[in-house]
């Protein structure tokens, strides 16, 4: 991690109508660091995210990306800011969002060849380049629909990294898939990590982020309720709010036992 | 110009009524028969299913235009049927094979589980359809059902042609007569559009209530 | 079996009259189909809503009444048509009234994931419409577009009513010499209906193509 910010948020707001997503929200990222943003559902978590490439806009506060300020309201930036915005950070989404009609390998060169006008030999090498990174150069002829959820995210991974982007952001990229498939995508987002990327990740795989993550962010009621060294905020949070939510999501066995029960009860009265 | 369409008015009220007898006759026979149509096909018995598909398959490919004159020339010469029965014969005929797909898709699209879990129950399977399949059904058929509703009321207008006074009939005899066509028939464009529009709210209205009721 | 033999190269001379009718207005169509579903999604609210007010005109009056007032009330306000003329103007905005909802649709039914990947790909917008959304389009619009062949063609029917020598005026015609309107207007119906098959059959085709991916 250096000491360059390329993300710099500050007092961010953002509604959608009249409802408030998050509220005041500041948080700076340096390059090579890995923020994990965890927080229940709802928090605002993925809107946050889109908010840094400017998938939506924001209603108050500002944004710097790299080395563009963005301004607040629906109006969007310049082609040329939003366009350099869009090339240099990639974005890998819950859903995967492959594009169905196209094979894995014409799914990663897309951009390059349409975006960067890269020249498709060499953005077909590239590409084979990354695919074997993420270990899929083998299904590079596969349609995504033949693949398993966690080969499907790798490619999307792929297809966002043939961008050569300087910051990666994931929204719960494995939170779609079964458990089997986590680790596959796991790996390879930490082999990112130690490459030195920068990484804004929305994810619930909480010992992933203790382990990989340099900064843990928890949001929640519509604002950033705790951020700071990883280990720090999840086995000492400070607020009442954050332990509540971290007690929830390390300690399922209390749910679990419910359930238990209850399966138990309903088992015993037939 | 103003008092053509009022004078007028009286003998596109009559056609009003005709255009509403026959679009109501050949709902009723366009539903019952879609329905068997939509049974057939979903029928294990591989006759009735080929016999299904096969009438749904020939007729929707026809004009409708042709339908109405084979009924009306040919059948209608042998059975000596009147130009009303034959219109109703045909357009019902032609739209049973729309409200059997209609009907088939929403039948097909409620979720195999359904079945299951009612059949679990020791449901009969007329029961299942009658208790758990249709009402579920309904809400899916009602958008693409008020449609070709809508496509019949406009496809009644053929049946100027066999001699029937419906709305498009009184519009063309009152253009020979007073030489105005583009009033005339602008005029029965307007109550046409009429019943268009009522039909396109109605649907509007129950799809944002099913929308409601389901979120 | 003689009426028949009498009469078939006249109702096949209509069918390929027809045919290139249907093929002619189909391709206009969807020139201007798309060109207004463009319109109707991304235009000035002003063309929004007057496209929006033509899609809704077309829809909800009757085919043969259009017909009827391009052939003969336009006569009113002195403009004279012929059959084929007045036939093809039809057809061609019936037509477009159905091919730009068919356009519209299929573009917005590709799912919004796609066009945030495209996005945050840094995709520009005409290439995204290019290479990401009609493709995946076009696969969901086929059924569709097969349906709406078909639809032209049948309407080809009407333009007999305003006395163009198509599939039906030569069925009539034969009706009228022989007294077997029966078999005639079977002749007619069996030669939509082969058409009607042939175009289904390459949609279908077409389709199974296009979805390969899926
Ligand atoms: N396009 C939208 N229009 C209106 N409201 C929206 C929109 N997108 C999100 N919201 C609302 O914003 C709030 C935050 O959504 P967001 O998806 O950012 O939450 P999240 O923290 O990512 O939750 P999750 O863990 O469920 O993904 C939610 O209440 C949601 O209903
Ligand atoms: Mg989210």
């Amino acid at each position: 991690m250096s000491n360059e910010v390329v993300v710099s948020i500050r007092n961010l707001t953002k509604r959608f109508g009249k409802t408030v997503v998050f509220e005041d929200v500041s948080l700076d990222v340096h390059r090579s660091e890995v923020v994990a943003i965890v927080g229940p559902s709802g928090a605002g978590k993925s809107t946050l995210i889109r908010c840094v490439n400017r998938l939506h806009p924001f209603d108050e506060g500002s944004l710097q990306v790299l080395n563009h300020q963005l301004n607040k309201g629906s109006q969007f930036p310049s082609k040329q800011v939003l366009n350099d915005i869009r090339t240099r950070v990639g974005m890998v989404f819950q859903t995967f969002n492959l594009f169905p009609h196209l094979s894995v390998l014409e799914n990663v060169i897309l951009a390059p060849i349409e975006v960067k006008k890269v020249p498709r030999k060499q953005a077909i090498q590239q590409a084979m380049e990354l695919l074997d990174m993420v270990g899929l150069s083998e299904h590079a002829n596969k349609y995504p629909k033949r693949m398993s959820g966690g080969q499907q995210q790798r490619v999307a991974i792929a297809r966002a990294l043939a961008m050569e982007p300087e910051i990666m952001l994931f929204d719960e990229p494995t939170s779609m898939l079964d458990p089997e498939l986590v680790g596959e995508v796991l790996d390879a987002i930490q082999r990112l990590a130690k490459d030195g990327m920068t990484l804004m990740l929305v994810t619930h795989e909480m010992q992933f982020a203790k382990e990989v993550a340099d900064t843990v962010v928890i949001m929640a009621d519509h604002r950033i309720i705790e951020k700071g060294p990883s280990r720090e905020v999840l086995e000492n949070p400070r607020t009442g709010r954050a332990q509540a939510f971290l007690k929830r999501v390390l300690n399922p066995v209390h749910a679990t036992e419910l359930e238990r029960e209850v399966a138990v009860g309903h088992g015993g009265g037939r | 110009m103003l008092q053509q369409w009022v004078q007028y008015f009286p003998d596109m009220m009559k056609g009003v009524l005709i255009t509403l007898k026959l679009t109501g006759s050949s709902l009723v026979v366009a539903l019952v028969f879609g329905f068997i149509l939509a049974l057939m096909r979903l029928s294990t018995s591989k006759t009735l299913n080929l016999i299904g598909t096969w009438y749904i398959e020939i007729v929707r490919a026809v004009p409708v235009l042709v339908i109405i004159f084979l009924a009306y020339y040919s059948l209608g010469n042998i059975l000596t049927l009147s130009g009303f029965t034959a219109a109703v014969v045909s357009l019902g005929a032609f739209y049973a094979t729309q409200y059997g797909e209609i009907f088939r898709g929403a039948i097909l699209g409620v979720d195999k589980g359904q079945t299951e879990a009612a059949s679990a129950l020791g449901m009969p399977s007329r029961t299942i359809m009658r208790k758990v399949i249709l009402p579920q059904a309904f809400f899916t058929i009602l958008p693409p059902a008020t449609n070709q509703l809508s496509n019949l009321i406009k496809d009644t207008s053929l049946v100027f042609t066999i001699g029937i006074s419906d709305l498009m009939f009184q519009a063309y005899s009152a253009a020979s007569n007073n030489f105005l066509p583009l009033d005339m028939l602008l005029e029965a464009g307007v109550i046409y559009f009429v019943f268009y529009l009522v039909l396109s709210k109605l649907l509007a209205r129950w799809e944002l209530n099913v929308q409601r009721s389901r979120s | 079996m003689h009426i028949v033999g009498l009469y078939i190269s006249p109702i096949a001379i209509g069918a390929l009259k027809d045919l290139i009718l249907t093929i002619l207005s189909t391709l206009l169509s969807f020139v201007l189909g798309i060109l207004f579903a463009a319109g109707r999604l991304y235009g000035h609210p002003v063309i929004k809503l007057v496209i929006g007010w033509y899609v809704e005109i077309i829809r909800g009056l009757p085919a043969i009444l259009q017909l009827f007032i391009i052939f003969f009330g336009l006569t009113q306000i002195g403009i004279n048509l012929s059959p084929l003329t007045a036939g093809l103007i039809w057809l061609v905005a019936y037509g477009t009234g159905y091919a730009v909802e068919i356009f519209r649709s299929g573009i917005m039914d590709v799912a919004q994931g796609q066009r945030e990947a495209a996005s945050a790909l840094g995709l520009g917008r005409w290439i995204t419409m290019r290479k990401v959304i009609v493709p995946q389009a076009f696969a969901l619009m086929l059924p569709a577009l097969t349906s709406f062949v078909v639809l032209q063609l049948k309407n080809t029917t009407l333009l007999y009513l305003i006395g163009y020598a198509d599939i039906m005026y030569q069925a009539r015609l034969g009706a009228d010499a022989t007294e077997a309107p029966g078999t005639l207007y079977l002749m007619a119906a069996a030669a939509y209906l082969i058409m009607s098959l042939v175009i289904g059959r390459i949609g279908y085709r077409l389709e199974k193509r296009a979805t390969a991916y899926r």
